[in-house]
């Protein structure tokens, strides 16, 4: 009973989500009250997750269950973001009435879930943490259920997310049958010989994992899920399934399969070549925002997985840096999307950006900011998050998958320059609407502040990063 | 022995000659049976390797709920006249030779795998799982559940509650000039509120507004 404030994050999330059902079950019409609660419950549990963060390292639950500096950073990221995602996006959610009392339900069940994800330390624990945050996420995709192109992304992500949900489960049947044990440690201890059903389980799972964060070559759903769900949906699968999975990449990786390096440091950098290139180079043809987003963040998983292979202590950090500034990167994006909005209708194609600046000069430098970080242009976080990274891979001597980085942030700059282009030097279309709530202007000014502020003290967050210890 | 072994081969093989017909049956009505066939087949290896409340477990839920769920559900949406042509059809068959090829390295790659299981002598020995003769399977299954893997319990529930709410958010749709019957009010009607008597004069009727 004295190991069970560990997990009261998680409880009081559980707790909160059946709390909401019954508010929005017995109150009629509280749809913008179950959405503010939510707001507030996040705050809470934001102050929960902070109160475990000086743990070092503890295991409950037959040691399947851990908290340690990772799963506190990595759960305080997905809460803050969740915070900023739901307030930014009220407006969007209003103005295409789908605003239900089951959306922050939703997002709720789905955080529950990325939370166990990040804690797991077990195959089955992390197995029903993804379920549970995938199954909310299918839900948010079709959520516009009236729309065609919404209800055809929701099916979409679930016909493939099931697949790769099969793979998962496949893989984890194996390493179970050769290890013995479900347990990471236990399978640490184990498997120092290579076998080869655990390498094939494990390939399995590596597979089932890269469908999450969207990694070539199992990236062919993001594209059109991003375009059909609705904005804020977008916003939401493009922060924080990708830190949960992340997260679970490198315990999977660096805690039961740590011997196996050779094994798999082949394939991620393979999975990571890949998504930077296909992501800089299949951007460029794209005419929607949403569809750029998509594959720009192909390509930042392939980044943030490059930090990972390197198989370093400090490769892992930077891969944490690099997530991090990439999801204040992803919210400071968004937030400009939410803007360009003019008579309730939401402006998304990339022609719709043209001129912006004569008429919304501020907005225009907001995106000018996070289109210049994105690509990596010093001395914007997104500059030192790549900078990190390659730190990372080359103290490891791999100068292949360096260069290959650079080249292809190189590329991907063109079409991120290509739309500040746009933005300045195009003809200026209609003015937007300028009445914004405060939320959203909120989040655009403090995801912006960081990106450029970040390099005045950027020891701010290596310093809580630099605690994260695995190997 | 003899026995057990020709029980085995004879479920195993109905098991995956009712697993090609599912895909390869043409009415899709007919899929769904050989789904049923192939599930009651594999509960029964189940309950041949001692692990009868599996088999049971999959007999109830996916004979009786989910297979006559999935008959229902073909039966109303009138798919079963679409033709299930993959095999047949000369068409649309550019992706079959892809699909093979892949299948098939994956299953050289399982017979490596299952290969290098099967001759390794001091697996059995080194597996951790500890399979008693004196407990049944139900038995040690409820020792465990509630007490060792009590989280993973509770979180399978939030995952079915995830399940609810989200087919209510997809299909539940509110109509609009929906009449409902309101009891108090059907009681507490007086004859009075609905009855009026009226004096009619002789040859000149009464007007009703209606």
């Amino acid at each position: 009973m004295i190991n069970l404030d560990l997990i009261f994050p998680e409880i009081f999330l559980s707790l909160a989500i059946l709390f909401l059902l019954m508010v929005g079950v017995f109150k009629k019409n509280s749809e913008r009250l179950v959405y503010n609660l939510s707001t507030i419950l996040f705050i809470i549990l934001l102050a929960l997750v902070l109160n475990l963060f000086s743990i070092e390292e503890k295991m409950i639950f037959n040691e399947s269950y851990k908290i340690d500096p990772l799963s506190s950073f990595m759960k305080s990221l997905i809460i803050v973001s969740a915070v900023f995602v739901m307030i930014s996006s009220f407006p969007y959610l209003k103005s295409l009435n789908i605003l239900k009392i089951e959306y922050p339900i939703l997002i709720l069940s789905s955080v529950l879930g990325m939370m166990i994800m990040i804690s797991s330390n077990d195959l089955i624990v992390f197995y029903l943490g993804l379920e549970l945050q995938s199954l909310a996420l299918y839900v948010l995709a079709a959520f516009n259920r009236d729309n065609v192109l919404s209800s055809e992304s929701g099916l979409k992500y679930f016909v493939l997310s099931a697949l790769s949900s099969g793979l998962l489960l496949y893989g984890c049947s194996l390493i179970y049958g050769f290890s013995g044990s479900t347990n990471f440690t236990y399978i640490a201890n184990t498997s120092s010989s290579i076998e080869y059903g655990v390498i094939f389980g494990l390939v399995f799972i590596i597979v089932g994992l890269a469908f999450k964060i969207s990694a070539v070559p199992f990236h062919m759903w993001a594209p059109d899920v991003y375009q059909g769900s609705p904005t804020s949906v977008t916003l939401f699968f493009a922060a924080l399934p990708k830190v949960a999975a992340l997260t679970v990449f490198i315990r999977f990786l660096y805690t039961p399969f740590i011997n196996l390096i050779d094994q798999w440091q082949t394939i991620l950098v393979f999975i990571s070549i890949a998504s930077m290139v296909f992501g800089a180079v299949a951007a460029i043809g794209q005419s929607n925002l949403k569809r750029l987003i998509a594959y720009s963040s192909i390509g930042h998983m392939g980044y943030a997985l490059a930090g990972l292979a390197s198989g370093t202590n400090q490769g892992i950090q930077s891969s944490v840096t690099y997530i991090s500034i990439y999801i204040v990167m992803t919210l400071a994006f968004f937030s400009c999307l939410f803007m360009l909005k003019k008579k309730e209708v939401f402006y998304e194609k990339i022609e719709d950006l043209s001129g912006l600046s004569t008429n919304h000069p501020i907005l225009s430098i907001a995106m000018l900011v996070v289109l210049f970080s994105l690509a990596g242009i010093p001395p914007l976080a997104g500059f030192f998050a790549k900078f990190y990274i390659f730190t990372a891979v080359i103290e490891q001597s791999m100068y292949f998958l360096a260069i290959i980085g650079l080249l292809s942030t190189v590329i991907a700059a063109f079409y991120y320059l290509r739309l500040i282009k746009i933005i300045y030097f195009d003809k200026p279309k209609e003015k937007f609407e300028t009445d914004h709530t405060v939320g959203l202007k909120f989040t655009l000014a403090i995801s912006t502040g960081i990106l450029v502020l970040y390099f005045l003290y950027p020891g701010l967050l290596n310093e809580v990063i630099s605690k994260i210890s695995i190997i | 022995m003899i026995a057990h072994a020709v029980f085995f081969y004879l479920f195993a093989f109905i098991a995956i000659v009712s697993a090609i017909m599912v895909t390869a049956a043409r009415n899709t009505v007919h899929s769904v049976f050989f789904l049923i066939l192939d599930f009651i087949s594999i509960s029964c290896l189940f309950i041949m390797i001692g692990a009868e409340f599996l088999g049971m477990i999959m007999l109830i839920v996916y004979v009786g709920a989910v297979a006559v769920l999935f008959l229902f559900v073909v039966m109303m949406l009138n798919v079963a006249q679409q033709k299930n042509q993959w095999f047949a059809s000369s068409k649309s068959s550019s992706h079959i030779p892809a699909g093979l090829l892949v299948s098939l390295i994956i299953f050289f790659e399982l017979i490596i795998v299952i290969g290098g299981w099967k001759y390794k002598p001091d697996l059995l020995n080194s597996s951790t799982i500890l399979i008693s003769n004196t407990t049944t399977n139900t038995h040690s299954l409820g020792n465990v559940l509630y007490t060792d893997y009590i989280h993973l319990f509770q979180i399978s529930g939030m995952i079915l509650l995830v399940a609810m709410i989200g087919a209510i958010v997809l299909t539940f749709r509110q109509r609009a000039g929906l009449k409902k019957q309101s009891y108090i009010k059907q009681i507490s009607r007086e004859r009075a509120d609905g009855v009026e008597v009226v004096n009619v004069p002789k040859n000149k009727g009464v007007k009703i507004d209606v």
